[in-house]
């Protein structure tokens, strides 16, 4: 498959966007990839969203956010997972030999969204849900899970807030939030034990949309320049039961790198110059972390990750942005020197059960 | 031209039913998985990504129910993704597959879902809930009331009367007699159709489709591994899925790119996979069509928007006996079609099956002879999500 982003735009962040409609957020955001991409909504032959009605507010959402993301009279295909899963849809859509030029958007804007009774009606109605499992409530049997299994302690989770604090507070693209002091981060309100509500990163309001192109397309237009080709793409998801096997093996997220790093001819995570990973919670990040193998490394979540920006749902198309700008150097700030190569990685449902990765390599 | 071959080796479909009372929602997905992979002669480790097709889980009470679903589909930690464009995502979801194959991606895909929309007191209610909550709630528009308006437009346009849009039912049911896994069916009259309740001018009941449970899956594959497992496979030679805009206003009138009456995407949607598939004439081209009729007054407009005949033609060739299955210009619903059987989620996965199947041979007595090339359809939202695929005894090269 040979893939390429030749164009891309990231809404502002917020915590909440109060001056704007969903719909006007998600018409800017495509508008402004079409125009970074130097492309007409005329051009492209196909749209891809990715979007969740019960975050939306709205059943079936895509019938109003179709047109505003561009798909008026466009053939245009719609996936529930994540941001980054309906970037992968977008991905095969374009190097099928079907189609070759697409618009794939994602967004939320969960400041109007009850974001954990959304996830509580996630929960089967005979037993899970009943019991009030929500979002935080599994992250923290994840806590749990991982601190035993990854020997993770909880002053090493306090240190992995402040630093994604202090890296997210550098990204001019970010909320640029004070840092908290390390006593806030450790005296704050447990959610769900070993979990604090410090150890979660904020959600905020956003929206990502990419112009994707075939490379057949590319070689006929000479004068377009892409921002990356799409090296590898994986995507697993794990069982909907909450066992210690499935919250700590981690082996959705392993086999969704290595497919991801597969296809891109690399061996194992450390080849990557960058890793922009979705890690919801500390103990996410440190969890992760232990599973690539890359403890050690530098370049992961440069960004701040979801310190930055955690538009949820669609924080892994955050990432991609992330990663796109490290492998052209224009990160600012945050850029890491000489990024050739960088993964970004989105995990979605409850205690990680959803994993995507994606490896953009320079061109 | 895909860069991969895409096949259809495997079907299942489980009975549709208003209520599956010893059966959940996830058993019923496992049915149609099952009977899919046991018809295509696979296990579940020969399933490489899965693509699940559920629309608005609000009909079944579990938000993003897919993922309950994920160990009774065999997809624990494989690629796996939903698809959702309401009443279309059966063909989006099919379609969603086939770019997993088309693209090399992956070699073999299950496309699976199941609904079960009488779960809640009154699917029309969550219906209400597709439209904007400040304008559109209070004066109960709905899929049925929406879909009214554009009957009432198509009548005053082409002059078709509530006892020709009959007809269209008095067949469908006659038809799904041969369909085991059908919902309603049986020998009804016009006058039957007449004398039903009023619901919502013209749409008596028996106009509208049922409210169905049930599963359905289908096995995709790429052309080698389908010349191996499959001695007739359909292949998928055309895929497309418009969108139009939600605004039913913004459709009609002088200043409209299209008409809301003539189910105004499938003529594009068709152009474009009749383009794939090589089609220059489905007239004298396609054998059988399987279209998402959930409501009486859906055939005649899509059988012109697909190219079927003329504007305002369908009804005259309908009282000819044109779009029966012996004799007619084309197989119109050998199944029965959605208004005999409606399980939301999966219905244009249903459409898809019922045409693949009609390419395979193993449609049983539904099987239209000599079956070569086979359309399915489906249509989502405020009948703005348009999809057509076609299914083929041989691939595009």
């Amino acid at each position: 498959m040979d893939v390429y982003v030749i164009g891309m735009d990231v809404h502002d962040p917020s915590d909440r966007v109060a001056d704007k409609r969903l719909e006007e957020m998600v018409f800017d955001t495509a508008r402004g990839a079409l125009d970074d991409a130097g492309v007409s909504r005329d051009e492209i032959d196909h749209v891809t969203i990715a979007a969740c009605d019960e975050l939306d507010g709205r059943s079936i959402s895509s019938m109003l956010l179709a047109t505003p993301a561009g798909a008026y009279l466009k053939d245009e295909l719609k996936c529930t997972d994540s941001g980054l899963t309906g970037f992968c849809l977008a991905a095969m859509r374009a190097g099928s030999g079907v189609f070759h030029l697409g618009l794939v958007s994602s967004w939320n804007k969960s400041s109007v969204a009850p974001v954990e009774e959304v996830m509580n009606s996630r929960c089967e109605p005979f037993f899970t849900r009943p019991i009030g499992l929500n979002m935080s409530i599994t992250d923290g049997l994840f806590a749990q899970t991982v601190a035993d299994i990854y020997g993770i302690d909880e002053d090493d989770v306090n240190r992995a807030v402040m630093e994604g604090y202090r890296r997210a507070h550098k990204n001019p693209r970010g909320m640029q939030r004070q840092v908290p002091p390390a006593h806030e981060i450790s005296n704050s309100p447990h959610l769900a034990y070993p979990l604090r509500k410090s150890h979660q990163a904020p959600i905020t309001d956003g929206a990502v949309s990419m112009v994707l192109a075939s490379g057949e397309w590319v070689a006929e237009h000479p004068n377009c320049r892409p921002l990356a080709r799409i090296a590898g793409m994986g995507w697993r998801t794990e069982g909907y039961s909450l066992g210690r096997d499935r919250l700590g093996a981690l082996t959705g997220f392993r086999d969704t790198f290595e497919d991801a790093l597969g296809m891109a001819g690399l061996l194992d995570a450390d080849e990557l110059d960058v890793i922009e990973l979705d890690s919801q919670t500390g103990y996410h990040e440190l969890a992760f972390k232990s599973a690539l193998g890359v403890e050690g490394l530098d370049a992961v979540s440069p960004s701040g990750g979801v310190f930055a920006q955690n538009p949820y749902f669609c924080t892994g198309m955050t990432n991609a942005a992330e990663a796109i700008l490290q492998v052209n150097g224009l990160a600012g700030p945050t850029q890491v020197q000489g990024a050739h190569i960088a993964a970004a990685h989105q995990s979605h449902g409850f205690a990680q059960q959803g994993h995507v990765a994606v490896i953009f390599e320079g061109v | 031209m895909a860069k991969q071959p895409v096949a259809v080796v495997g079907t299942g479909q489980t009975r549709f039913r208003s209520h599956h009372a010893d059966k959940n929602y996830v058993e019923l997905a496992q049915d149609a998985a099952k009977l899919a992979l046991d018809d295509a002669g696979m296990v579940p480790d020969e399933i490489d990504a899965i693509v699940f097709s559920m629309s608005p889980t609000h009909f079944m009470g579990v938000n993003d129910v897919e993922r309950w679903s994920i160990e009774h589909v065999w997809g624990v930690n494989k690629p796996f993704m939903r698809v959702h464009t309401g009443g279309a995502t059966g063909g989006s979801a099919i379609q969603a597959g086939y770019f997993h194959v088309a693209s090399g991606m992956y070699d073999t895909v299950l496309v699976v879902g199941a609904d079960r929309v009488a779960e809640t007191p009154d699917s029309q209610h969550v219906l209400n809930l597709i439209w904007d909550r400040f304008y559109e709630h209070d004066f109960a528009l709905n899929t049925v009331t929406m879909t009214a308006l554009a009957a009432q437009r198509y009548m005053h346009k082409y002059g078709t009367t509530e006892e020709q849009f009959a007809k269209v039912v008095v067949r469908g049911r006659k038809n799904a007699l041969k369909n085991e896994t059908a919902h309603l069916k049986g020998s009804i009259t016009v006058d039957d159709v007449m004398n039903s309740p009023r619901v919502s001018y013209p749409f008596k009941r028996f106009d509208i489709c049922p409210r169905s449970s049930g599963g359905a899956a289908v096995v995709l594959t790429n052309k080698d591994v389908a010349k191996e497992k499959c001695s007739r496979p359909a292949f998928m030679t055309g895929v497309s899925s418009i969108t139009h805009s939600v605004f039913m206003g913004d459709r009609q009138g002088y200043w409209a790119d299209t008409d809301f009456a003539d189910q105004d995407g499938y003529d594009r949607a068709a152009q474009e996979c009749y383009r794939q598939a090589g089609i220059i004439d489905p007239v004298r081209e396609v054998d059988v069509l399987e279209l998402y009729d959930p409501f009486s007054t859906f055939q005649f407009p899509a059988l012109e928007s697909l190219g079927f005949c003329g504007r305002g033609e369908a009804t005259a060739i309908n009282e000819d006996n044109g779009w029966e299955i012996d004799g007619g210009i084309v197989a119109v619903n050998p199944s029965g079609g959605t208004l005999c059987t409606n399980p939301i989620g999966v219905t244009g996965l249903v459409r898809a099956i019922d045409a693949a199947k009609q390419i395979m041979g193993r449609a049983g007595d539904m099987q239209v002879k000599n079956a070569k090339k086979a359309i399915a359809t489906a249509i989502g939202g405020s009948t703005q999500f348009f999809t057509v695929s076609a299914f083929s005894d041989d691939y595009v090269s």
